[in-house]
């Protein structure tokens, strides 16, 4: 039985550190910064979470604990990643070659309220 | 086991060397910010990795503690570069 | 509503502390019956019987999850293990066609949790304006994808006080 879980938890880190290294060449390799956000989501959503998985099948201490950290990180990802996306869009970084833009139309218009200064 | 968990960990530092190279070489402040939210994430890895090598799950309390700091770090100053105020 | 809170939060404080001791699980009830009375959150009518429907959709909803979290990570892998880097990023219009805020904005966690899609901005009526990494597929099945997550979404939350 322990033999069994060892080597989940070893196929796990092993799959981790792979799709974090993924996650990296991605960011080194992509064109800008919103292309680039979906390379990182990689890291934090697979690289982490495989690895908290061995932690769960090795660790039987800190099963809770990481059951927790795997659910916060699932949950914060996307947040980080619609927060940095929004912030670069909002000051103006331009895609690097989009083949359609939706959001054109409402460039020149203020996006909500995030131009007009709030009281 | 235990040689993979270090092989693991090497890997990760040499992820973390190239994020801090991206913070420092950043085409623009958002591209930045990025690179310091890989920053945490790799971090929290290393701390999952010791927590493996040890066999000691205080670390994934540290780890915990990261998370939730290195969240609130990216969203506070992406919002601050968006709306250049603060709250 | 608030009797889930207190259990939620219980549980989290049992998992986080990992100690089935009594004193513990009073501590925690304590923790959680404290915090609920602090933050008052305000009590959605939910009745019994849809319980087992709830469960059902969100098990499907997860499975869905799953399925287009682990087929995302495998297509951005797979670009960013070629050399010629074949993406064709856009930004398309999806409408997340719910009404209540709370199904649009799990929605569009959704999709963002998923590799290769990034919400940046939720505009007019739910209209959400997604970042791809590959527009290969036809918009009308952007729209199938979404209205999927509409459908389970709203079977998933406890009906909004009006």
């Amino acid at each position: 039985m322990d033999a069994i879980l060892q080597i989940i938890a070893i196929f796990a880190v092993i799959s981790g550190a792979a799709f974090s290294i993924l996650g990296l060449l991605g960011v080194i390799r992509m064109p800008d910064v919103y292309t680039r956000l979906h390379a990182t989501g990689k890291v934090g959503v697979f690289g982490v979470v495989f690895l908290l998985i061995a932690a769960i099948v090795w660790l039987p201490a800190g099963r809770g604990k990481a059951l927790m950290l795997i659910l916060f990180l699932l949950l914060a990802g996307p947040v980080t990643a619609h927060a940095l996306a929004s912030a670069a869009y909002r000051t103006g970084i331009p895609f690097a070659r989009p083949i359609r833009d939706d959001l054109e139309h409402l460039a020149s218009a203020p996006l909500n309220d995030a131009d007009t200064p709030s009281a | 086991m235990l040689s993979t968990l270090y092989l693991t960990l090497g890997i990760y530092v040499l992820l973390l060397i190239l994020a801090l190279w991206r913070v420092w070489r950043g085409e623009n402040a958002i591209d930045r910010l990025i690179g310091v939210d890989l920053v945490t994430v790799l971090t929290l890895g290393i701390l999952v990795i010791l927590a493996l090598i040890y066999r000691d799950s205080i670390f994934i309390d540290v780890a915990l503690g990261l998370a939730a700091l290195g969240f609130i770090t990216t969203i506070a100053l992406a919002k601050h570069i968006a709306d250049e105020q603060m709250f | 509503m608030q009797l889930w809170m207190i259990f939620g939060l219980w549980l989290v404080y049992l998992a986080l502390t990992s100690n089935l001791e009594f004193s513990n699980l009073v501590v925690g009830l304590l923790i959680a019956l404290g915090l609920t009375a602090l933050l008052r959150p305000s009590p959605y009518p939910l009745r019994l019987q849809r319980i087992p429907g709830m469960a059902w959709a969100l098990l499907r909803y997860g499975i869905m999850v799953g399925k287009d979290v682990f087929l995302g990570g495998l297509q951005v892998a797979r670009f960013t293990l070629d050399p010629k880097l074949p993406i064709h990023p856009a930004v398309i219009a999806i409408p997340s066609g719910a009404e209540a805020e709370l199904a649009t904005a799990l929605s569009a966690h959704t999709i963002t949790l998923s590799p290769g899609a990034v919400v940046i901005e939720i505009g007019e009526q739910g209209m959400m304006y997604t970042h791809t990494l590959d527009v290969t597929m036809p918009d009308e099945a952007y729209f199938k994808m979404q209205r999927q997550r509409r459908d389970l979404l709203t079977r998933i939350l406890p009906s909004p006080p009006t």
